[in-house]
């Protein structure tokens, strides 16, 4: 909390505003990189007035006496052959040389008690977690995660939202645990069971009743193979998973769906993460090789596209390899480690020489196909759509490693000194010798991120559960816990998460478990006006969050209600373009059959391609990383739900499967539709405008508008 | 759009958790004055929740295309950036090298052996005539004589250089900034800053070559990580916009009572949620969406274009190709006309050993014989006509390529490999300097040798004539404020009016 010290104000001078507000963020943004407190180039520190009179190797950064002769200014004033600062980038422009000569001018007044930057390996994301993280004591709060959560609220005098309606909650934990919305007869069973028990609120052994109830519901719902289907996109979106190449060709990667399975079995069968981790590092050394699709499941240019001549295939090579590092350091240490290739990261104590020592442990990795011998029949075992069974995966290739060589400003051509495998000096001192072997390298490189001593692993993991389940992570910045990345809201909820989930050895379905039994998240979404002009986007959780389904949650749930979605899982991916890869453009496929209307994760990924229809949904192209995907609204959106064959068809489906089931009577019908989209009767006013239109233009109208509607197409 | 510190409010130079303490605070006291925020901002530096760069644009969810100002008064209200697929060759459009003709049939000595599809043959004169035209005596290729026309209207830039000399990761580069695929394009960037003028069409056009889609495809007009709302779309004259329509079995009566009763059932539901915004802009969407079902077939409706307008563009051209792409650039004209922020209007497809795009590996003049007329006179025209119905004076049009071609043939060919070295790219109207070039290749066109410019000074151009300043123009993507230029990139002001 902000102390009340602050309203106190002390006395501050105009001048020193003038620093604080225009000149420090100013350095801050140009300087500090070089010349602060994760590295002093030329001994400089400019991140106090005092470092500044202090100096570096040319002596003081600035006069007072002579504000003109400083040399602050004249460095950021020269050209750029005379040694200009900042030596990269735009230079400083007229207005913001004038702001600091001013204040220059004025005597480079600063607060007297100006705090240095503080030292980058302080960074909380860096530290141990704390060996003492009790939840706070707080009324009314059992759960350990509402007890943190409530603290933040109780402060600010928010209450939470009452507990959601059975119906609700059903709903919610189906659509966000499946992706699915629950069946007429899970919904009933469900709520039945809820209902029975919903406790009044003075009854402790009623809310023992309804608690243990939702728990069978979690059960129910992390044992089903949809929770996997569910849960693997995620993780796939973050890894840029594509059955394409990528790149102008965009070629099919034919053997890259034995990975997508290998996901979404260990997200089922609830692999321990630290083994997840592992095993898609290193799976080919303990018989799991199809694991290793981990690194190389990014975008790569075919031989036959990279140039003849050395260069480029030396650059290729390297911006293969910087994928693998990117994608690695991202995912699974929220790190972003690329920032080095060229340069020392500007804001993370992460050195060039630290990546090109990360580079080292991927040094023999190739991307490609390997032989499914190796997979000592794990394979085998598996259902699979179609009964072929596939002899080879894309995967990691191992060889004998490169040389790997610091490269000046990243460029191939331009070796410095050579590396070995190492992991960023800052965070540890896990190093093997130049020569080692290759799998050596993958092997210490995932033990070291899979250890519970590791500070990010556990974190940065925790952090994605989290965000699965209220859209925003502790930490909004999922794949980024470095300096520059957001501060967590609840810090102390985070680490004693990350805690927890090392604690009950690395189970993701036990700490969603532990998540979902939270009245944190079993609170309604109604909005709450006083609480909202406090915390206007609802970080501190005074309410579910609410918020629009993603384009294959939307996809699956219209073939679920209509009754026409295809469980089969696994194998080969079927297509929603008539091509499956290549140049001449990627028409849409406009007639179904069962093998189209499977779940949308088991659809042949085309890298940078939109989806028919769903695509628009923010869906991501598998270009870059999405560990968070955005969540636009567009009239292409509302085209495509409204107007799209697909979805009109669907729409006749339902609106027949309804008459089936119901026969003529339009008040039945009516009442069946809304119960098969939106989980629950029409209230009065809704039939009575919704039963002249069914008499006219038929049901299946209706079920169009109930497939568009917000209502449907929401995360309650 | 928020700006930048050091003119930024403490408020927003803060990170989303710095912003929430400095709103708790504010609630707690009501009474934040200048000074106590400043000296929170400093407390709130020393715990570093101050945000390195924070000059993300608030996007109004309802409207997310509303017009949005720059960061300074803009030169260029819209952009049309006409692009030719393939690696359109310098040397046989506005790069005229006769020290080339003098040594055709050489080899270049101390030349490279190996180029990207092979081994090197020797050099090989400009296959078109030149002519100097206008009254800046430009010299021009015999290979598109109705382009050549506009050089006294138009600035050159001849020292381009790109990061790849493979098709795909340089029309990534040309239209992203970045080889890789994933990262917003041009027209995406430009609309994420500046929305557009009329929101009953949309924001940004992609209009692909009658003959198929660029090699890149969708990268050249894609989202990357910014909300898929500033997405390009992608339609032409001979293909429109998918799901404009319902089906034809929805007769239009029940068209209208679905898209009555869903407006009224969302709104039932929006006033139990009154604060969410997300619920509003959906509602609003689909009002968008209707309206757009009206306004986009009517700017395709070439019907009412005048016969002479038609016969400028080649519209009525024998040649099917050429008069499909003359459809396009009237289509191109249409959406500028209408408000429409940026059109890239493609010229050529996707590779196919030139025959479909300015690939010009074996046989390039055969080849371009039959580019240059579909692209020359209907490209000129759309010029002249943004010329002569005054929208040239706050329009930029920017012609370019994603990379240029070798002064050698390749071995046993008569074709050019490819040059990433050095190319060509012109751009008009609002802003430009008319009637100059800027930058040169060597005597053969091999390389730029002066005044070398990157692919990012051509975007930190367009940005600028648009009113943004390229640098301050960020959105954070994984722990990074991306920017269209990633970090390079100046401004060409040699060739700013």
């Amino acid at each position: 909390m902000v102390s009340g010290t602050l309203s106190t104000s002390k006395m501050v001078d105009a001048d020193e505003t003038e620093y604080l507000r225009d000149v420090k963020p100013l350095l801050a943004r140009k300087c500090y990189g070089c010349h602060g407190a994760i590295r002093q180039e030329a001994e400089l520190r400019l991140d106090t007035v005092q470092w500044m009179q202090h100096g570096g190797d040319s002596g003081p950064a600035i006069n007072r006496k002579d504000a003109g002769a400083s040399l602050l200014l004249e460095r950021v004033t020269a050209e750029e052959y005379a040694g200009r600062m900042p030596p990269e980038g735009e230079p400083l422009t007229e207005k913001q040389v004038s702001l600091l000569r001013q204040w220059l001018d004025s005597g480079a007044k600063a607060p007297a008690d100006e705090a240095p930057q503080a030292d980058p390996l302080t960074h909380w994301a860096f530290q141990p977690l704390p060996a003492e993280n009790v939840p706070p004591q707080v009324r009314d709060a059992k759960h350990p995660v509402d007890a943190f959560i409530r603290k933040n609220l109780t402060e600010l005098g928010i209450s939470p939202a009452p507990q959601a309606s059975a119906l609700t909650l059903i709903r919610r934990m189906f659509l966000d645990l499946h992706g699915l919305p629950p069946t007429l007869d899970e919904l009933d069973y469900w709520s039945r069971k809820l209902e029975l028990c919903e406790p009044p609120a003075d009854d402790a052994d009623g809310l023992r009743l309804h608690e243990r109830a939702v728990q069978e519901l979690i059960d129910y719902l992390l044992a089903s193979p949809r929770y996997g289907e569910r849960h693997a996109q995620s993780w796939l979106d973050m890894i840029r998973y594509a059955d394409t190449h990528g790149f102008e060709v965009n070629t099919p990667r034919p053997h890259a769906w034995p990975y997508r399975d290998y996901v979404i079995r260990a997200i089922n069968e609830d692999k321990p993460y630290d083994q997840f981790i592992v095993e898609q590092l290193a799976g080919d050394t303990i018989g799991q090789p199809t694991a290793t699709g981990f690194l190389v499941a990014a975008a790569v240019l075919l031989p036959g596209q990279i140039g003849k001549d050395d260069e480029s295939i030396r650059l290729a090579r390297q911006d293969a390899l910087d994928e693998i590092i990117v994608g690695t350091s991202g995912s699974l240490l929220g790190l972003t480690v690329g920032c080095a290739r060229c340069h020392d990261h500007k804001f993370d104590p992460i050195s060039q020489a630290d990546y090109y020592g990360m580079q080292a442990f991927f040094a023999g990795v190739e991307y490609g196909d390997r032989e499914i011998s190796d997979l000592g029949g794990k394979l085998e075992s598996q259902e699979t759509a179609n009964s072929e069974k596939s002899t080879l995966v894309f995967a990691g290739v191992f060889r004998s490693p490169d040389e790997t060589y610091v490269l000046s400003r990243g460029n191939p051509e331009q070796r410095l000194e050579r590396m070995g495998p190492r992991i960023p000096e800052s965070l540890g001192s896990v190093e093997l010798a130049i020569g080692s072997d290759e799998h050596a390298r993958r092997v210490a490189l995932a033990q070291w991120i899979a250890s519970p001593e590791n500070p990010l692993t556990s974190r940065v993991m925790v952090n994605r559960i989290w965000q699965s389940h209220f859209g925003t992570g502790l930490v909004e910045t999922p794949s980024d816990f470095g300096l520059n990345g957001a501060t967590p809201s609840h810090p102390e909820l985070l680490d004693w998460l990350a805690a927890e989930f090392i604690r009950c050895n690395w189970s993701v379905k036990q700490l969603r478990r532990l998540i979902l039994t939270s009245h944190t998240y079993q609170q309604s979404s109604r909005f709450d006006e006083a609480a909202r002009i406090q915390d206007s986007d609802g970080r501190l959780l005074w309410r579910y969050p609410s918020r629009r389904l993603e384009a294959e949650a939307i996809r699956d749930s219209v073939l679920q209600v209509t009754g026409r979605l295809n469980l089969t899982m696994g194998g080969p991916g079927f297509d929603f373009f008539t091509s499956r890869g290549g140049l001449s453009g990627f028409p849409p496929l406009d007639t179904f059959g069962e093998n189209e209307l499977r779940r949308m994760i088991y659809s042949h990924k085309v890298r940078m391609e939109s989806v028919p229809v769903f695509g628009a949904f923010d869906c991501p192209d598998a270009g870059q990383a999405t560990p968070t995907r955005s969540r636009s609204t567009t009239a292409i959106q509302a085209l495509n739900l409204f107007n799209s064959p697909f979805m009109n068809d669907q729409a006749v489906v339902l609106a027949e499967r309804i008459i089936a089931e119901i026969g003529s009577d339009p008040d039945r019908q009516v009442e069946l539709s809304f119960r098969q989209t939106l989980g629950r009767a029409p209230t009065a006013t809704e039939s009575s405008q919704v039963l002249q239109i069914v008499e006219e233009h038929g049901l299946s109208t209706l079920c169009r508008v109930l497939l568009n509607s917000n209502e449907f197409l929401f995360l309650p | 759009m928020k700006s930048r510190s050091p003119v930024a409010s403490p408020l927003n130079s803060l990170t989303p958790m710095g912003q929430e303490l400095l709103r708790r605070r504010e609630f707690l006291d009501r009474t934040v004055t200048g000074l106590s925020a400043v000296a929170l901002t400093s407390l709130l530096d020393g715990e570093r929740l101050l945000a390195s760069e924070s000059a993300e644009i608030e996007i109004e969810q309802t409207r997310p295309h509303a017009p949005r100002t720059g960061h300074y008064p803009a030169k260029a209200k819209r952009v049309l950036v006409i692009f030719c697929a393939g690696a359109c060759s310098q040397l046989e459009t506005y790069d005229f090298k006769p020290e080339l003709i003098k040594r055709d049939g050489q080899p270049l000595v101390g030349g490279p052996a190996v180029t990207f599809q092979g081994p090197s043959g020797d050099l090989a004169r400009p296959q078109y005539a030149f002519q100097p035209h206008g009254e800046s005596g430009k010299m021009v290729s015999d290979m598109i004589p109705h382009l050549a026309g506009l050089v006294d209207d138009i600035a050159f830039v001849h020292s381009l250089t790109s990061k790849s000399n493979t098709h795909g990761p340089a029309e990534n580069f040309l239209s992203t900034g970045f080889v890789l695929d994933g990262f917003p394009s041009m027209g995406a960037w430009a609309t994420y800053a500046l929305g557009t003028e009329n929101q009953e069409l949309p924001a940004f056009v992609a209009i692909p070559d009658p003959r198929g889609v660029p090699q890149a495809s969708v990268n050249n007009w894609g989202p990357g990580f910014l909300p898929a709302v500033f997405q390009g779309t992608p339609f032409s004259s001979t293909q429109p916009i998918q799901n404009l329509r319902p089906p034809a079995y929805i007769s239009p009566s029940a068209d209208h009572a679905a898209r009555q009763l869903l407006q009224t059932l969302n709104r039932e539901h929006l006033e139990r949620f009154p604060g969410d915004s997300e619920l509003a802009a959906r509602i609003a969407s689909y009002e968008l969406a209707a309206k757009m079902q009206l306004s986009v077939p009517s700017i395709s409706d070439l019907s009412t274009e005048t016969a002479g307008t038609l016969r400028m563009y080649g519209a009525d051209s024998p040649n099917e190709t050429k008069a499909s792409f003359a459809r396009n650039c009237l289509l191109a004209r249409r959406l500028l006309e209408s408000g429409v922020r940026f059109v890239q209007l493609f010229n050529g497809a996707y590779a196919s050993a030139g025959a479909l795009n300015w690939d010009g590996h074996e046989k390039l003049r055969e080849q371009y014989d039959v580019h240059g007329e579909i692209l020359d006179q209907p490209a000129a025209a759309l010029f002249r006509d943004l010329k002569q119905r005054g929208l040239l004076d706050d329009t930029l049009v920017v012609w370019c390529t994603e990379f240029g071609r070798m002064p050698m043939f390749q071995k046993g060919a008569a074709g050019r490999d490819h040059n990433p070295q050095g190319f060509t790219a012109w751009l008009g109207g609002a802003g430009i300097k008319p009637g100059v070039s800027y930058g040169a290749t060597d005597e053969l066109g091999f390389k730029a040798v002066e005044n070398v410019l990157s692919v990012h000074d051509l975007h930190a151009t367009i940005l600028h004539l648009l009113g943004l300043d390229h640098t301050n123009l960020t959105f954070r993507h994984n722990g990074i404020d991306r920017r269209l230029t990633d970090v390079h990139g100046h401004v060409i002001q040699e060739i700013l009016a």
